[in-house]
């Protein structure tokens, strides 16, 4: 046997889950180590504990151990360009335009899953930029969670965690909440800390307008039922294509009726000038990096010592 | 004066010019007209050996070969007579490369990190590209495109990022203040093909921007320098006159971060060893 029996353990893909540098001291471990390439037989290899890729639910202990991160859930239609949006993020990131100057990039254990999002937009030899492929459901239990990590001034640095759903997902969940092929929207609707609502331009201006709109009021009114009071905003993609304003308003009222505090932004990887940088992914980037997660009230006591550590015990 | 043992990991990818660098610093420490000079002898000049008489004939040494990994111990002083030992590796570039291609790190290399105290990360910038993309060359007619899977590639600087991620979680070094120790200085080596003027730091973020954020974010001083071992493209079957007839120790030069240049390559080394005994 040569993986391990511990549970969310995935040695030797990834490192050991119970934290040992080397397999052989995991008294969990029974396997052999394995070695591929014959000139390498006496060579001991440490293993690491991320992928690159987008992480799943069982890599998330590496991650979480700083402290909680900030979870980004991303709720949209089918080719409402969530992916797009993480991607021009990523590629405004690799060019330092993402934040400003007192956030710092401080790496990611999801490169690689990053670099996938974003390949499609860049230019290739002999190939135009295109836009991501469609991500797929797979009928995963979690969406694919893409990481950050920034550090503001000097301070320690924040880690922040991107769902990147499937539109599918949201499409069963708006119409049924608890919808057996929707578990991945429950998820991102549980526990992410700040809720994005997209709304696709293209298709509310499309042929098919009236149920695109149909769809994202029955996803707005979904979304304000579980919010929790938490950060909301609602995002226009392709904010270049031009939509009715009564359109417009529908939609926004759809979630300004129920969200009042939801904030608002626009965003287009086309921008007429020659900044380079579209439109509005910065602006909806910084006004994320500026949520924090609700802090926790302590009940006020009223007491007559003025020592706290008998202020609870008190009648 | 402290004597201070000094053990410098070097960190860079194929053909960045570790060796080159290598085999000119020696040649520096053992004239010693440079801030720094040897100190008696060197433990093993055999890694450096070949380099060397290449160099002496103005010629470019061959590539290191892919599993070699020697350290060569170098007792140093410098003019103000503080002493120290410089622990200099040489070793073949695809070992780096391996281990971010298999996302393990061999166990020896493990120890190598983890005892180190300073690193420095030699880059090569004139091989790497960053690619154009959406935002900084904009397709002019958009629908046209389609989404499609094309072959994923791992940008330069992010597979940087991943070395360094990778390095530090081996040596067990967490991130969550900004470093101080081990330290790390960013070499741009081979700075006259670059054919550009100004502060490497600068250069540095222009070209590689994300890497350049993530090392300043993750390092509280990093330092960043231009380097050129040999000042002029040598080639590996035609000797270069200059070099053979006023001796390779002449050429090669540093570039400060104020972009300015001196021919003393014992510099960046040197500064470390003046850092450390100041703590």
């Amino acid at each position: 046997m040569n993986s391990c029996p511990g549970p969310k353990c995935y040695a030797p893909e990834t490192s050991c889950a119970m934290g040992n540098m080397e397999l052989a001291k995991c008294p969990r471990w029974k396997g052999v180590v394995p070695e591929e390439s014959p000139p390498d037989t006496e060579v001991q290899h440490v293993s690491l504990p991320w992928t690159g890729n987008a992480l799943g639910l069982a890599d998330l202990n590496f991650v979480t151990g700083r402290a909680k991160p900030l979870i980004i859930g991303i709720a949209g239609q089918e080719s409402a360009g969530k992916t797009t949006l993480l991607a021009a993020w990523y590629l405004l990131l690799g060019r330092t335009r993402l934040t400003d100057d007192a956030w710092h990039f401080g790496g990611s254990f999801s490169l690689e899953g990053w670099e996938a999002v974003a390949t499609a937009m860049r230019w290739s030899p002999g190939q135009a930029p295109g836009f991501p492929p469609h991500t797929s459901s797979r009928g995963a239990r979690a969406p694919g969670l893409l990481h950050l990590a920034f550090r503001h001034c000097e301070r320690q640095l924040r880690d922040f965690l991107f769902a990147d759903a499937p539109g599918e997902w949201f499409k069963r969940w708006a119409i049924d909440e608890h919808a057996e092929d929707a578990e991945g929207a429950r998820w991102v609707s549980q526990h992410a800390d700040v809720l994005l609502l997209v709304a696709d331009r293209q298709a509310l201006a499309g042929p098919k307008m009236g149920s695109a709109r149909s769809a994202f009021q029955l996803l707005a009114t979904r979304v304000g039922a579980q919010r929790r009071g938490r950060p909301v905003a609602l995002v226009w993609t392709k904010a270049d294509v031009e939509v009715a304003p009564e359109m417009k308003d529908r939609i926004r009222q759809a979630v300004m009726s129920i969200m009042p505090d939801a904030a608002e932004f626009s965003v287009s990887v086309l921008a007429d000038d020659t900044s380079a940088v579209g439109i509005g992914f910065q602006e909806l980037f910084q006004w994320i990096l500026a949520r924090r997660r609700s802090a926790i009230e302590l009940p006020s006591a009223a007491a007559s010592g003025a020592d706290p550590l008998f202020v609870y015990g008190r009648r | 004066m402290s004597a201070i043992q000094q053990s410098i990991l070097v960190i860079g990818e194929s053909n960045v010019g570790k060796t080159h660098y290598g085999a000119q610093l020696l040649k520096r420490l053992i004239v010693g007209e440079c801030k720094l000079r040897m100190n008696g002898a060197a433990s093993n000049l055999k890694p450096f050996e070949k380099a060397m008489e290449c160099l002496a004939d103005g010629i470019a040494t061959e590539h290191t070969p892919a599993t070699t990994y020697v350290e060569s111990v170098w007792p140093m002083v410098d003019t103000e007579g503080r002493s120290g030992t410089l622990i200099w590796p040489d070793y073949g570039g695809e070992q780096v490369l391996k281990m971010i291609a298999e996302r393990r790190v061999p166990d020896t290399w493990r120890s190598r990190v983890g005892s180190a105290t300073d690193w420095i990360f030699l880059i090569r910038l004139h091989t790497l590209r960053s690619a154009d993309d959406m935002f900084s060359r904009p397709v002019s007619v958009l629908g046209q495109v389609q989404s499609q899977a094309s072959p994923q590639q791992f940008s330069d600087q992010g597979r940087l990022i991943e070395l360094l991620q990778m390095l530090l979680y081996v040596a067990g070094l967490d991130r969550d203040e900004p470093r101080r120790s081990p330290s790390l200085t960013v070499l741009l080596t081979c700075w006259d093909e670059l054919g550009v003027q100004g502060s490497p730091k600068d250069i540095l973020a222009e070209q590689l921007p994300m890497f350049s954020a993530f090392v300043h974010s993750t390092w509280r001083e990093p330092a960043v320098f231009g380097l050129s071992a040999l000042e002029k493209p040598l080639s590996q079957k035609k000797p270069d006159q200059e070099y053979a007839s006023r001796g390779p120790e002449e050429f090669g030069f540093i570039v400060h971060p104020d972009g300015s240049r001196t021919e003393d390559i014992t510099w960046p080394i040197h500064r470390l060893l003046t850092n450390n005994d100041m703590d």
